[in-house]
């Protein structure tokens, strides 16, 4: 594991001691570097996990996401390079080394093997988060969002804590290899109630669960487009991954307690969909839609069936890198228009072909069309909560309906139609900008070939 | 706690409008707690001028999706239509920048408040009759909950314009297109005229025409401030400051045919505070010029009309103020209450004011008569010189009257063809027009705020047409003349 994390940790003198010129560069070269190193971590030898020392490991869990992440830190490099354009040198590299330790912390995150360090740098990764939402976001309303970020998230893991502290005492250790083996069945008392409350709570904020999605929205649209990125793609599967991990102990008690968060999510993905439906403002838009799928995926965890967990992960994989995509591309649109109501700026296929073409691939990822890996997900998904319980597929089918109604209003408003005038003389697609749509859909398609790699450790 | 550091952090000209949403309500009303913690501080550390935290509610936000320039009854109109037509609540964020919110020399405030439809422009005519439907039902546009309906006074009196021998035949072609329009206005000989009205005097007169309904005059500060009233409810933010710079952004193109343009991008709206150097850069998609009079400069500001005259490039927005005297006068024996608005041949025009046999009154100078724009003094020599005896001729009962007070106001005047600018600017793409309507601004705003909000939303005009009135039209030469100017 160190040999992703140093070359990471030294990202930073990198971009300090590179020349003005040159850190752009020099970052993106290298952390593209690394991420091509990431790939080594898919060579797992065995059907648990692949054990680098007792301090970290990956398994076919978390190699996926680690992966993700590590594609995703030059891709929100070259997305930054225009909106930091105008800003001191200092600042620059300021905010560069923000998202290198946001990568760091996340890296060790996912192969984390003792609970309280993953808990330690879950807890780590809102600060430069919250430093990249404050300082850098658009807007007056962003001082609101990051403290929504922040208290949310705070509030919701510090049960966790005393939790796994209380576990610690019971058992000895929250490594994951010895906890495999400690798993006792938890009885259905009120303290065990509690405790399994404390564990998931923090996950479930974080996923987002439909009753505590507050604080999305504003993060996402408030945050820089490498904040939003980051925080679509990566900070979000964090819960996802949380909940997989910590389910292992907490049977059976999840079958009981799991009914008001599955219905809660049932209910919220249809409402966060049809409130897709009445959006104007067009990040607003993707960070709903972000919450949808996301409760898709919190269902298939807490059904706890091998196909379910299968959906749950290729179901993250997909997401993080549609939405991220998805934010990009209003991201180009911001940086030309300055606005981000999708009505100012329609009929953009005439101008931009080439960026229609990537509008077109993403709102046809997040609608979930075949062979995508997210229809794979979404389809595991529906089938296990078939069979869990027949009524859903009438909430699950309605739920793809209004996600495609609302993936195709928004590629129509923003790509067909008349044009305004006012977007007469849009500069064309950048290089730049072409090259990070095209490093989000490449992965995203070459994956529906090889969909066995993110079907995660049931497979 | 937390926000006090973060607002530490932040540079001189971000704002921290308190934790409020951009809707504009604070929700933790940390605005006020800011300022006690202030207070408590200087008292414990006396002397210090320097204070870390500092109120910024007074600035207008960072980021507008719409910035209109100029708070008169044209910008207020764009900005109504912009909110009423967009298709969800809330979707265009629309900021209205006016430098003196007491409206001191704005044009709306000082009009004469008449709207007629007797124009020789048919598009003249569907906007005035458009804006006297909406005034006629202003309180179901300009609703507000728990507010009374507004009263704007609307005195259906009419105009009775008169033309003279050589302009008679010219009338006669206009009023027959009021009239397909959809106008109500009657032709009248001399004889009718003496028979209807008996305090005219019919020399020199060889046909009139009266409008019959829709016409008359009414109040133009009840209009603003329902507009204003409206906007707020609607969300529209409203900033006192003035428009100091354009932050845009250049592009070299081809046309199709081979030639060179240069298109422009305004990114950013410098909006200085009043009486200080403080000012707020917001970044905007649109900027829609309705500054009136002073609709000149901030084209100019725009980059509009830098370049070798003759060109698109240096075609400059041609709307310079003009100034125009109204004077009040009393008149015992003057005509009744079923007076019009009167216009003479000669160019002098009155009206009844109120029910005590007050009038108002003026007459548009000559080129070579054209009083000096830079303030507001009236010139009463001017009346007497001129105004007077033409009314007298008119109405002989004029010729014993005394003049109670008199004001002055400016025309946005287009020197090109007097009518107005409506639309983009083919070059500097995200500048709107609404401006140089040369007196008759007023009565037309309502049906030209909604031409505007419809370019801007829909990408071309639906209702009424008014590519006649593009800014092109400068360039190409296309005068779309209006004759019937009082």
């Amino acid at each position: 594991m160190l040999k992703y994390i140093i070359p990471t940790v030294m990202l930073m003198p990198l971009t300090w001691l590179s020349k003005g010129n040159m850190i752009w560069i020099n970052s993106t070269t290298h952390s593209l570097l690394i991420s091509l190193t990431s790939l080594l971590l898919m060579n797992q030898f065995s059907d648990n996990s692949l054990n680098f020392s007792l301090v970290f490991f990956s398994d076919s869990l978390s190699t996926p996401l680690l992966i993700l992440t590590m594609w995703l830190l030059p891709l929100m490099l070259m997305a930054s390079q225009h909106h930091l354009s105008k800003e001191s040198l200092t600042r620059k590299k300021l905010y560069i080394t923000m998202l290198i330790l946001l990568q760091l912390f996340l890296i060790m995150t996912f192969t984390a093997m003792e609970l309280i360090f993953f808990y330690i740098l879950f807890e780590a990764t809102l600060v430069p988060t919250l430093i990249i939402i404050t300082r850098w976001g658009n807007q007056t309303e962003r001082l609101n969002a990051g403290l929504y970020f922040l208290f949310y998230t705070l509030a919701g893991s510090l049960p966790l804590l005393v939790a796994l502290v209380y576990l610690q005492n019971i058992t000895g250790s929250l490594n994951f290899l010895i906890l495999q083996y400690w798993v006792q069945p938890l009885s259905n008392s009120w303290s065990n109630v509690f405790m399994w409350l404390a564990c998931m709570m923090a996950f479930m904020v974080k996923m987002p669960l439909y009753g505590l999605h507050l604080w999305l929205p504003k993060a996402h649209v408030e945050a820089p487009i490498a904040g939003s990125m980051v925080l679509a793609a990566i900070l979000l599967k964090l819960g996802g991954y949380g909940m997989l991990r910590v389910t292992m102990f907490l049977n059976p008690l999840t079958e009981f307690m799991a009914y008001p968060f599955i219905m809660l999510s049932l209910w919220g993905m249809i409402m966060t969909s049809s409130i897709c439906l009445r959006q104007t403002d067009l990040k607003s838009l993707i960070a709903y839609s972000s919450v949808s799928h996301m409760a898709l995926v919190i269902v298939a965890i807490l059904i706890q069936t091998p196909w379910s967990y299968m959906g749950a992960t290729a179901l993250m994989i997909a997401h993080g890198l549609t939405s991220s995509m998805l934010f990009c591309l209003a991201n180009s649109n911001y940086e030309r228009i300055h606005s981000r109501t999708m009505i100012l700026a329609r009929g953009l296929q005439t101008f931009l072909p080439l960026m229609a073409t990537w509008w077109l691939l993403a709102s046809l990822t997040n609608l979930a069309l075949p062979p995508t890996i997210n229809l794979i997900g979404e389809l595991f998904v529906v089938m296990s909560t078939f069979s869990w319980s027949n009524i859903t597929i009438i909430l699950m089918g309605l739920n793809m309906v209004i996600t495609a109604l609302y993936s195709l209003y928004m590629l129509i408003t923003t790509q067909r139609g008349k044009y305004t005038h006012h977007i007469n003389n849009i500069s064309p697609s950048f290089t730049r900008e072409n090259a990070i749509m095209s490093l989000h859909i490449l992965p995203l398609l070459l994956l529906s070939l090889n969909p066995k790699i993110i079907l995660g450790p049931l497979y | 706690m937390l926000q006090r550091a973060l607002r530490l952090r932040l540079g001189p000209y971000l704002s921290g409008r308190g934790l409020g949403t951009y809707r504009g309500g604070s929700t933790l009303d940390w605005d006020g707690k800011v300022s006690e913690i202030k207070k408590k501080i200087q008292s414990i550390f006396p002397g210090g001028a320097w204070s870390p935290l500092y109120d910024t509610s007074h600035l207008p936000p960072e980021r507008s999706d719409v910035v209109i320039v100029g708070g008169g009854v044209l910008g207020l109109s764009v900005a109504y239509w912009l909110k009423r037509l967009e298709k969800q609540r809330g979707a265009i964020r629309v900021l209205v920048v006016e430098r003196d919110h007491t409206y001191a020399r704005a044009s709306t405030v000082l009009s004469v408040g008449g709207i007629r439809q007797q124009f020789s422009l048919p598009e003249n005519v569907q906007l005035s009759l458009f804006s006297a439907e909406f005034l006629r039902n202003i309180n179901e546009y300009l609703a507000v909950v728990d507010d009374p309906p507004l009263d704007l006074q609307f005195n259906p009196s009419g105009y009775l314009l008169l033309a003279s021998e050589e302009g008679a035949a010219i009338m006669e072609s206009n009023v027959k297109m009021q009239r397909k329009e959809g106008a109500k206005v009657c032709l009248m000989s001399p004889e009718q005229l003496q028979k209807k009205f008996p305090w005219i005097s019919t020399e020199g007169v060889a046909l009139a025409s009266y409008g019959l309904e829709n016409e008359g005059w009414f109040d133009p500060w009840c209009l603003l401030q329902g507009l204003r009233r409206k906007l707020q409810s609607m969300g529209v933010l409203f900033c006192q400051g003035e428009v100091t710079r354009f932050i845009s952004s250049s592009s070299h193109m081809e046309t199709g045919s081979g030639e060179q343009v240069t298109l422009k991008r305004i990114h950013e709206v410098h909006v200085k505070m009043d009486r200080s150097q403080e000012f707020q850069p917001v970044e905007c998609a649109i900027v829609v010029n309705a500054a009136g009079a002073w609709s000149g400069q901030i084209a100019e500001l725009a980059g509009v009309g830098n370049g070798p005259p003759g060109t698109m490039q240096g075609t400059r927005l041609p709307v310079e103020p003009r100034k125009r005297y109204v004077y009040l006068w009393h008149c015992p024996q003057g005509p009744g209450l079923e007076a019009p608005l009167v216009a003479d041949p000669s160019g002098a025009y009155f009206r009844r004011e109120g029910l005590g046999n007050n009038y108002l009154g003026g007459c548009s100078p000559t080129e070579e008569e054209e009083p000096d724009p830079g303030n507001l003094e009236v010139d009463y020599d001017f009346f007497q010189e001129k105004v007077w005896p033409r009314l007298a001729q008119r109405v002989p009962a004029f010729e014993t009257l005394k003049v109670r007070s008199a004001w002055a106001g400016y025309y946005d005047y287009n020197t090109f063809d007097q009518n107005g600018v409506v639309g983009p600017h083919p070059l500097v793409v995200n500048m709107y027009f609404a401006t140089g309507f040369s007196g008759h601004g007023l009565q037309q705003a309502p049906a030209v705020g909604r031409a505007v909000a419809e370019m801007v939303l829909e990408g071309h005009f639906q209702t009424i047409n008014l590519s006649p009135f593009l800014f092109s039209r400068f360039y190409f030469g296309e005068k779309a003349q209006e004759h019937c100017i009082l």
